[in-house]
């Protein structure tokens, strides 16, 4: 959405998961590149990793900003202060978002960001039973508002909403986007993981459903009609797909997600809905 | 002593006087230029008077070979014809792949140029006898695969074997802007060469060997021909082998790249009917090499009338999703027809897309022509080679056609300084965007390569910048050297380093010792002489732009996104492009890159 930009808050201590979540493997990538990507996917702006001093992270795509919290132990609102700060004069909106939420589908936070777009300063979902502050939209500008808070010891989100206005969307709310209520009915946008058992049990889920189809060479196959029509796979990632329908996915293969975005990246995640066009690299004539 | 794999000098023929002479090439030129489309701009700028219409007398037509032809590196058998382009009057070089080349080089020259005119219909002879014209009239109106067939029965059944015959087709004859020069269904075809030799009277040139000449390392081009004959085989050129080039034409769709109806859409929901994916199964009945060649990319279709076609995505792009016709009967019809008559087929099928559009909205009286129509398509191409009727106003281009139409009927001609677009959708491929407004020859998909960047994944394709401007400077650097040295670009994925590779190749062929480096800098410095050329002709700094209609509107992808070009977001990107290559604000060279160009020569 043009204007709009993500913040992965991913300097939490992970202290029930045991170990760093962000670095969590997810179908071959990790939590935190997935979430990267889908922010931006959804955002077509850029995405600030806000990370604590010192914090190692797994491998990001080249273009992902990765800037250290400077107040350590301050908690979210101190991760907006310094995330929001990144990106203000660049965008107007960015989607905040912990790094713990595998199932984050771009059509949610396409909705959620469009709450500000439309006028509020934050666009806060109330969804699966409690607000979502840690998948929300905010206006930029209040990364001033944040800075002063945690000043002031105020680390609460709830005292960045006493300051502006606030669009709470809730469930019936967020669903009146058919879009999203198409792809993500259950709303597992929201889903985060916190503890080992949450994560092996969201593991050991199938990838979304995808469909993928062949082009060129790669199409070319002694099936009826080659291997043309497009196929229904599970597949989190585009490596995943590839695999899946087995395309190898090398130098001389690229791969277009949804009509749009091109990439070499198998790490590239998916969500329900997607379509993967597997295109010769070699692309003239 | 002239460098191995060169001639060292140049034959000049007036076809008024029917006289030659022998221009000198000498070593450092040749090294600084290297030969093919480089070559060919030191020539035009040498020979060619400043200002000179290119269908006048006066104009040179040059056919410049290179050191590669003749060696067996796999695709180096071809030659470029170079001249200044009656279509965009700016300089144009058109490459084909032949036999042509290997005899044409082995007439002993390293360029055949040809000046003058001659009073009647003619053919050029050029053999160990030295250069001669003989009367054509017999072959006049012939399409150029006949004249070509014809002039080598004669010649040989009078002067034995061994000729090759490059010809125009009616269209060259009648001077249509984009009419071709074409060789054993090869075709030189962007720009209108065929229709300045037409203007010259020369219906064809026949040459045949009559010198040889050697690598200065036999050894080491060997060794070298045989690993690139390997690497020819693998993955990077296998779209070429299996499917050809009409592979782009689904995949372009799938990620609305597809030109269609004079680029009032990216997508065509007729693509599926023309893919290769489909086609080739039901109508290929051959797969052919060029000379020289390993790759094997020509596929030929048979229409259900069993017309045999050499199918490319570009013929099927303009004379099928840019008119509208889904056909694949038609469109292959529609590209042999194209090819008798001897018309580029982009020119072509662009230029009838513009009219298709202005009969639609009203502006030109053919209510007959209308997207879609394929025996429309038909009747306007006879028209066009005709120069009759409808056809007279198209054979002069989309430019000139809407210059003469008017209201408001140049925003949508889908041109870059007067030569129609190819199959690429600039408001989805901003690198290409770039190339294509400020590349020497027009809109063109040979002479920059930005594609490449926008369909790698590496950036952003729809959202232009600094790195698609690198992309585009470095994809025009690459086929500068291609063109030149000249090796097919269907090879180009095998290279890993190609400047330090093509360098390595011409050290072995020549005996200089040159460095990717050194091939970097006579990359910049051919993509320079044409642009100075230019400038010399006429050139304006508003001719670096894209038509209107795709500045301003915007399409719409599946995902949802919006993919437009702004104007500014263009500008930007030129106004970078000319600071990567050390010009002016208004495009313009300085006073040291200008030396480096060795325009005034002998210094």
């Amino acid at each position: 959405m043009p204007g709009s930009a993500g913040v992965v808050l991913a300097g939490g201590r992970s202290s029930r998961m045991g170990t760093p979540k962000a670095a969590l493997e997810w179908h071959g990538s990790t939590l935190l590149r997935r979430t990267v990507g889908i922010l931006a996917r959804a955002t077509g702006g850029p995405v600030v990793v806000v990370r604590a001093p010192g914090q190692d992270l797994p491998e990001l795509p080249p273009d992902v900003e990765i800037i250290s919290d400077p107040r350590e132990g301050k908690g979210p609102v101190q991760g907006l202060a310094a995330g929001l700060g990144a990106i203000a004069g660049r965008a107007e909106v960015a989607f905040v978002s912990s790094t713990d939420m595998p199932f984050l589908h771009p059509a949610f936070v396409r909705r959620v960001l469009r709450a500000v777009h439309e006028g509020a300063d934050v666009g806060l979902p109330v969804a699966r039973g409690h607000p979502q502050p840690l998948a929300a939209a905010y206006r930029t500008t209040l990364a001033v508002t944040a800075d002063r808070l945690v000043q002031a010891e105020r680390l609460r989100p709830a005292f960045v909403f006493e300051t502006c206005t606030v669009a709470r969307l809730d469930e019936a709310t967020l669903k009146t986007d058919p879009v999203l209520a198409a792809l993500d009915p259950g709303l597992d946008s929201v889903v985060n993981i916190n503890e080992p058992g949450e994560y092996r049990t969201a593991r050991s889920q199938p990838g979304p459903e995808i469909t993928v189809q062949r082009f060129g060479v790669l199409a070319n196959g002694s099936a009826p009609n080659g291997r043309r029509a497009p196929e229904t796979v599970r597949a989190a990632t585009v490596a995943e797909a590839a695999a899946a329908v087995g395309v190898d996915f090398g130098a001389h293969v690229t791969a277009a997600l949804n009509g749009d975005q091109i990439t070499r990246d198998g790490q590239t995640p998916l969500a329900a809905g997607d379509t993967v066009f597997f295109l010769s690299a070699d692309a003239g004539g | 002593m002239t460098a191995g794999g060169y001639f060292g000098q140049a034959l000049v023929v007036n076809a008024s006087t029917g006289t030659s002479q022998t221009l000198e090439l000498p070593d450092e030129l040749l090294r600084a230029y290297i030969g093919g489309a480089g070559l060919g701009a030191w020539l035009m700028h040498h020979l060619g008077p400043p200002g000179v219409d290119p269908l006048a007398p006066e104009a040179p037509l040059a056919y410049v070979f290179s050191p590669l032809v003749g060696t067996p590196l796999t695709t180096s058998a071809k030659f470029a014809v170079v001249a200044k382009s009656p279509l965009t009057h700016l300089l144009t070089d058109a490459l084909a792949s032949s036999h042509f080349a290997i005899a044409g080089k082995l007439t002993g020259y390293d360029a055949i140029v040809v000046t003058g005119a001659r009073a009647k219909a003619s053919a050029l002879l050029i053999d160990h006898n030295g250069a001669r014209f003989e009367d054509a009239a017999e072959l006049t109106g012939l399409t150029a695969a006949q004249a070509g067939t014809r002039l080598r029965q004669r010649l040989g059944e009078r002067l034995g074997r061994g000729w090759r015959v490059a010809a125009i087709g009616p269209a060259g004859e009648r001077g249509v802007r984009y009419a071709t020069i074409s060789h054993d269904g090869r075709h030189a075809g962007r720009g209108g060469l065929g229709a300045v030799l037409g203007a010259k009277r020369i219906k064809a040139i026949a040459v045949r060997a009559a010198a040889k000449v050697a690598p200065a390392d036999p050894n080491a081009v060997l060794a070298a021909a045989r690993d690139l004959r390997e690497r020819s085989f693998g993955p990077a050129t296998a779209k070429y082998r299996e499917l050809g080039t009409l592979a782009n034409l689904l995949a372009f769709n799938a990620i609305s790249t597809l030109p269609t109806q004079n680029f009032q859409a990216a997508t065509f929901d007729g693509a599926q009917k023309l893919a290769a994916e489909d086609l080739a199964a039901a109508r290929q009945v051959a797969r052919h090499s060029c000379a020289s060649c390993t790759i094997g990319c020509e596929h030929i279709y048979a229409a259900k009338s069993g017309r045999k076609t050499r199918v490319e995505y570009e013929n099927i792009f303009a004379l099928g999703p840019m008119c509208g016709v889904s056909d694949p009967d038609a469109v292959l019809a529609a590209s042999a027809r194209c090819d008798d008559l001897g018309l580029d087929t982009i020119s072509a099928g662009g230029t009838v897309a513009w009219a298709m559009e202005c009969a639609e909205r009203g502006l030109i009286d053919a209510p007959w022509l209308r997207f879609g129509d394929a025996d429309a398509l038909l009747k306007v191409l006879d028209q066009i080679g005709a120069r009759e009727g409808l056809g007279d106003l198209l054979a002069e281009g989309s430019r000139r056609a809407a210059q003469r139409v008017g209201a408001g009927s140049q925003n949508f001609a889908p041109h870059v300084k007067g030569m129609e677009m190819p199959g690429y959708e600039p408001r989805t491929l901003h690198a290409m965007a770039l190339g294509l407004a400020v590349n020497a020859r027009g809109a063109d998909h040979n002479r920059s390569g930005a594609y490449e960047a926008d369909l790698s994944g590496d950036l952003d394709r729809l959202d232009g910048g600094d790195a698609h401007v690198a992309a585009a400077v470095e994809t025009e650097d690459r086929a500068a050297v291609m063109d030149s040295l000249i090796l097919c670009k269907f090879l180009r994925g095998v290279f890993t380093e190609p400047f330090t590779e093509w360098a390595s190749l011409l050290s072995a062929v020549t005996g200089w010792h040159v460095d990717g480096a050194e091939l970097r800098r006579t990359a910049r410095r051919i993509v320079l002489a044409k642009r100075v050329y230019n400038l010399r002709e006429g050139w304006r700094p508003a001719d670096d732009w894209l038509p209107e209609r795709l500045l301003s509107e915007p399409l719409r992808l599946a995902s949802g996104r919006e993919a437009g070009l702004t104007p500014a977001r263009l500008r930007a990107m030129i106004d970078a492009y000319y600071a990567a290559r050390g010009l002016d604000e208004q495009g313009q060279p300085g006073p040291a890159q200008l030396a480096d160009l060795r325009l005034s020569w002998p210094p």
